[in-house]
């Protein structure tokens, strides 16, 4: 494995980027990124966070994920622009087929970030390759990536993060010392806020303090999340660059609701067209869930969720979505609610399933199903809905950002 | 030159071979009424995919108002409308 070369390529701040190069192309004088911007959700609709900023932007403290408002109040002169996430995919699929001229190993982990393996080439040519592809993307698309190399994918990933933008960074085990452990210990991926609280409690402030722990003690401490945590600090990782994508857990898909809902016929109604979309996505990949989980969040922004194993696996929008509606009315103590969830896990493959002798088995509902998805596919997700839609103001089917497209979603698997 | 990027509506000539020829177009005005340029000479054509967005982009040479004026057009391929981009 030390032969491998892997290079991590990031776009720098991918929606403002492509959001900027896309405008320059169609006239606007001004560059998104040279200015504080920061592309946001709509905020009348409740969506209000900052989904990526530009770099004079993060100047002013501004950070993705805070709320478009807060932003505002640290930058007043703010430039905020809504998110395409049409134009990101184009953008993104465009980077994909130029660095396919590279390696035929390829794995796009996200929207923004594509690992490379690069391990045929000879000597120390990486170097000029990795400054030929950032300086063919920068000229040929009109945006600026990072790009890290190292002999793994988490230190590649790792090395790409350094500093922004327009950089290409090496992260060799023999560098770690040096470049990664002095770094605080939230830099690591997979270590998230949490993690870092119980870290910083025992006195661990840095990747290397981390990485010098007895194996055994973080073991009996964090178990086994530790040991994965502990070994990534010691640049231990050793997975595939795999072109196809992990096998899925569970399917969900989620919603912040434009109101907060305190009606049970409309609060069911989220329900539905959430389930809709779980159950098209489930039939969509060839399995069935056992499992399905609910969640919902108060005005308050108090979560609570529930779940119940059925009988036999299912992927019938009406058993996901009675199941929910029951999961609901058991949890539900009459609290507005600004954001439903629905999710199935415990997935099997469809190809053979255990029936149940205690419920009913419809072979006619399951081809009406599987004849609704094939016009949705063809015409639109809207082309045909339930009647109790209608005139409702909610849409029919929610979820996902694009609606038509596959959108490669952030993964803690790398 | 100064950038526009202002839709036009356009005659164009899609042969088998090359990339669509503009040949003639009309803007609107500063009086609101429509004006017609016809296309004299295309001086070259380049192919960006800014942020993956293909765009034909053609620099060209016509007669305006009596006088030589080069101007800049660009062609959205997904959308298929086209753009005054400069002049």
């Amino acid at each position: 494995m030390n032969d491998s070369i892997i290079f991590h390529i990031d776009v720098n701040s991918a929606y403002l980027s492509w959001e900027a190069a896309y405008r320059l192309q169609h006239g606007e004088k001004v560059d998104l990124r040279e200015i504080p911007s920061i592309v946001g959700g709509d905020e009348s609709k409740r969506h209000g966070i900052v989904l990526a900023k530009s770099i004079p932007a993060k100047e002013y403290g501004i950070q993705t994920g805070e709320s478009v408002y807060s932003a505002r109040q640290k930058c007043p002169n703010l430039t905020v622009v809504p998110p395409n996430y049409e134009r990101y995919m184009k953008a993104s699929n465009s980077m994909i087929n130029l660095l396919n001229e590279y390696s035929p190993c390829i794995q796009r982990y996200s929207i923004d970030e594509v690992f490379l393996d690069m391990s045929h080439i000879e000597d120390k040519d990486f170097l000029n390759t990795a400054y030929e592809i950032k300086e063919r993307i920068k000229k040929e698309l009109g945006f600026t990536v990072n790009i890290g190399i190292s002999s793994n994918k988490l230190l590649a990933k790792m090395a790409s993060d350094f500093k922004k933008p327009d950089r290409i960074h090496t992260l060799f085990p023999h560098e770690i010392q040096e470049k990664m452990w002095p770094l605080p210990v939230e830099k690591l991926f997979m270590v998230g806020s949490k993690t870092q609280k119980k870290l910083n409690g025992r006195g661990i402030f840095t990747i290397g303090q981390l990485a010098k722990l007895d194996r055994e003690y973080i073991y009996s401490w964090l178990k086994k999340p530790g040991i994965l945590i502990w070994e990534y600090a010691n640049g231990i990782e050793n997975s595939q660059v795999r072109n196809t994508s992990n096998s899925l857990k569970s399917i969900g898909n989620s919603t912040t609701t434009s109101y907060d809902v305190s009606d049970r016929r409309e609060a069911h109604m989220f329900l539905l067209a959430l389930s809709e979309m779980v159950a098209m996505r489930i039939r969509n990949i060839e399995q069935m869930g056992r499992v399905i989980s609910i969640s919902i969040k108060d005005e308050n922004f108090f979560s609570c969720s529930h779940q119940r194993k059925l009988d036999a696996p299912t992927d019938s929008t009406k058993v996901i979505y009675e199941t929910s509606k029951k999961l609901f009315d058991e949890i539900w103590d009459g609290k507005p609610i600004r954001r439903f969830s629905v999710s199935i896990s415990e997935l099997y493959s469809n190809e053979f399933f255990q029936l149940s002798l205690l419920n009913s088995y419809n072979q006619k509902e399951e081809n009406l199903e599987k004849a609704i998805d094939k016009i949705r596919y063809k015409y639109g997700y809207t082309s045909i809905i339930r009647s109790c839609f209608l005139h409702s103001g909610i849409k029919p089917i929610i979820g996902g950002v694009t609606t038509e497209e596959e959108y490669p979603m952030m993964s803690s698997i790398i | 030159m100064k950038i526009l990027m202002k839709p036009i509506e356009m005659i164009a000539w899609f042969n088998s071979k090359e990339k669509p020829i503009p040949l003639r177009y009309r803007i609107v005005d500063e009086n609101n009424t429509y004006k017609v340029i016809k296309v004299d000479h295309v001086i070259f054509t380049k192919e960006e995919k800014i942020a993956g967005n293909r765009m034909i982009f053609y620099r060209c040479k016509s007669k305006i108002n009596n006088s030589e004026k080069i101007y800049e057009l660009k062609y959205e391929i997904d959308t298929c409308k086209w753009f005054l981009y400069k002049i």
